[in-house]
């Protein structure tokens, strides 16, 4: 047998690593999407077997020009995502900040912020605040954060969107149990011979954060802002999957509901496409660009 | 920012100067204010966070009269446990508990398995294109259910799989499933920053590359791989929506599907009330029973588990210092 060079060798030896992977994404993730992009183009006329016939564009005019349902959802959940994510990062970061200092109580403190993601990603989740639960928590919220007699001061163009930006961050503490994971495990990388060295050179705790902690935690940042994207489109709260997978499987019209899926995920790609392009010289160490 | 920085004492009146010195300056109430301050707004966050928690808890022990009566919300006059016997029963728990046992199990090992060896293969192999794989890697982390159900759906149904545990498992093995590509990356970001010298050390001495995966990397990260195992097993034993699209059968149903059928039937109960039929009637007691019995697992395996899976989060090295 001829002997291969250092350099074939090495290659083969990666290859045979990620060999499993290779395998799954020919299986589970080309196939489909090469599947799914047929099937949103074509229609299924009988339903055993799945034959299919084709039928170009019209599961996609279709989203937009007969279904009134759709449009109007899409940009329900476009707008959330857009006044979601930002408010979902900025709190997880504070938290993971708070939680991350030395003082009596951490193992508590983490704990308590973990237990949402162990009390039920999605469905367990949306049946509890289902139950009146939610309503109940904003309340307990509202009260804390925000004095009723001092609200009273301000009139009531203020005090709704008090109220609306509450309702939001209940549910959205819920939800940001992964990410402060994520942050807190970032800032831990971080050494503290940095903060150490910088305070020596009279910089204070305000500066620290922007010229030290925040560059440093970009790569974590663009993570969690992927995971949180990704968990608000699989979310069992999040209308719209409901209403593909009703519209799919009830209705048996696979074809219009591989297309919604099509439509929502060219909406994804398009916004992780902008932030990787806006992240992309602002990143320190990338991870995601060592690749 | 640390409260009381403690100077080493020599004796008593310079102590008392110390001290003098410590309540006089302007920094030390300083930082007792902020210390104060951030305390609260933690204790604040950490109650929205544990109110339903408690509240489900609570709800889950009381009385039927006690649901109606508004002036008991924290305290039951009596704590009842048949709430409990009603739940379990009519989940069928055991033998359901059983099938979730299996899934969750399975598609756990799966992950940690495939993902820490592809993962490696990515961290340390470079070669032609594998860049573009791992940006594949992404694009499967980014790609929604939606758009993959369908065609995974008649995938499924040709193969026979449907009502099997087969598509929960399998595709985990391979890196796929419920996340697979964030545990990927997980892995990759924690290989990525140990020291190449150990590798190089073995292979000099003539270890080959599978064994320098599996007793030189593998058990280094005993951190990344409780990670992952606590994130997949709670991942998988709250998955509600691909259990729901390949087991429609009663038989081999899951528990969150076993859970979401006895809401549904609170809720119809609620919409119809003089048609329930059937002979137990859910009340919210029974329903927030019912929930606390689906999440104890966890609960207990997460209670075992907690403290290495924050040190592990610790030193995943996301930053890569």
């Amino acid at each position: 047998m001829k002997k291969l060079t250092i350099e074939k060798k090495r290659r083969l030896e990666g290859i045979l690593f990620i060999s499993p992977w290779l395998l799954g994404v020919a299986i589970f993730f080309a196939n489909p999407i090469i599947q799914s992009i047929r099937l949103s183009l074509s229609k299924i006329v009988k339903f055993k077997g799945f034959v299919m016939k084709w039928y170009g564009f019209g599961n996609y005019s279709k989203a937009f020009i007969w279904d009134i349902n759709f449009v109007p959802m899409f940009l329900n959940v476009i707008k959330d995502t857009f006044i979601n994510t930002p408010i979902t990062l900025v709190f997880s970061l504070i938290i993971a900040m708070l939680i991350n200092r030395s003082m009596k109580g951490q193992s508590f403190f983490r704990t308590v912020f973990f237990l949402p993601v162990l009390l039920g990603t999605g469905h367990v989740m949306k049946q509890v605040l289902g139950m009146g639960i939610g309503e109940d928590a904003m309340a307990v919220a509202k009260g804390i954060l925000m004095p009723e007699e001092f609200m009273r001061y301000l009139g009531p163009a203020f005090t709704q969107a008090v109220d609306g930006f509450l309702g939001r961050i209940t549910l959205i503490l819920w939800k940001s149990g992964v990410q402060i994971i994520i942050f807190l495990a970032g800032l831990q990388g971080i050494s503290s011979s940095l903060y150490e060295a910088a305070h020596c050179d009279g910089c204070t705790s305000w500066e620290a954060f922007w010229k030290i902690t925040l560059p440093l935690m970009t790569p974590v940042l663009l993570l969690n802002f992927i995971y949180t994207i990704i968990d608000s489109f699989t979310d069992s709260n999040n209308p719209i999957v409901d209403y593909i997978l009703n519209y799919g499987f009830k209705n048996n019209q696979f074809g219009y509901g591989a297309a919604m899926g099509w439509i929502f995920f060219l909406f994804i790609a398009l916004v992780c496409g902008l932030v990787f392009a806006f992240m992309r010289k602002r990143v320190y160490n990338a991870g995601l660009k060592q690749g | 920012m640390q409260a009381g920085t403690s100077e080493p004492v020599q004796n008593n009146a310079s102590s008392r100067k110390v001290l003098f010195h410590k309540l006089t300056t302007r920094y030390f109430w300083k930082d007792i204010v902020v210390n104060l301050a951030l305390y609260l707004l933690l204790l604040d966050l950490a109650f929205v966070f544990l109110y339903p928690f408690l509240d489900m808890i609570i709800t889950s022990l009381k009385t039927e009269e006690d649901l109606l009566d508004i002036t008991v919300q924290w305290i039951p006059s009596k704590i009842f446990w048949q709430n409990y016997k009603i739940a379990l029963d009519s989940l069928s728990y055991t033998s359901f508990f059983k099938n979730s046992v299996v899934v969750t199990i399975l598609a756990t090992v799966g992950h940690v398995l495939s993902c820490s060896c592809i993962a490696y293969g990515f961290a340390r192999y470079r070669f032609k294109g594998s860049g573009i794989l791992f940006g594949i890697v992404v694009l499967s982390m980014i790609v929604p259910v939606e758009v993959l159900i369908f065609p995974l759906y008649m995938m499924y149904s040709r193969l026979g799989w449907l009502n099997t545990f087969l598509p929960l498992t399998v595709p985990a093995f391979f890196g796929f499933g419920l996340r697979g590509g964030l545990f990927i990356f997980l892995f990759r970001q924690f290989f990525i920053g140990l020291p190449y010298e150990i590798e190089e050390a073995a292979r000099i001495d003539g270890c080959g590359p599978l064994r320098t995966f599996s007793s030189i990397m593998l058990p280094m990260s005993q951190s990344s791989i409780l990670v992952s195992i606590v994130l997949s097993l709670v991942w998988h034993w709250n998955d509600f929506f691909e259990p729901s699209m390949y087991l429609f059968k009663p038989k081999v149903s899951l528990l969150p599907a076993r859970l979401s059928g006895i809401i549904s039937m609170f809720n119809a109960e609620k919409v119809v009330e003089d048609y329930a039929e059937t002979e137990i009637i859910f009340n919210e007691a029974i329903v927030m029973a019912a929930i606390f019995l689906v999440i104890l697992p966890i609960l207990i395996v997460y209670a075992f588990l907690q403290k290495r899976f924050m040190e592990g989060i610790e030193r995943s090295g996301l930053t890569g210092q």
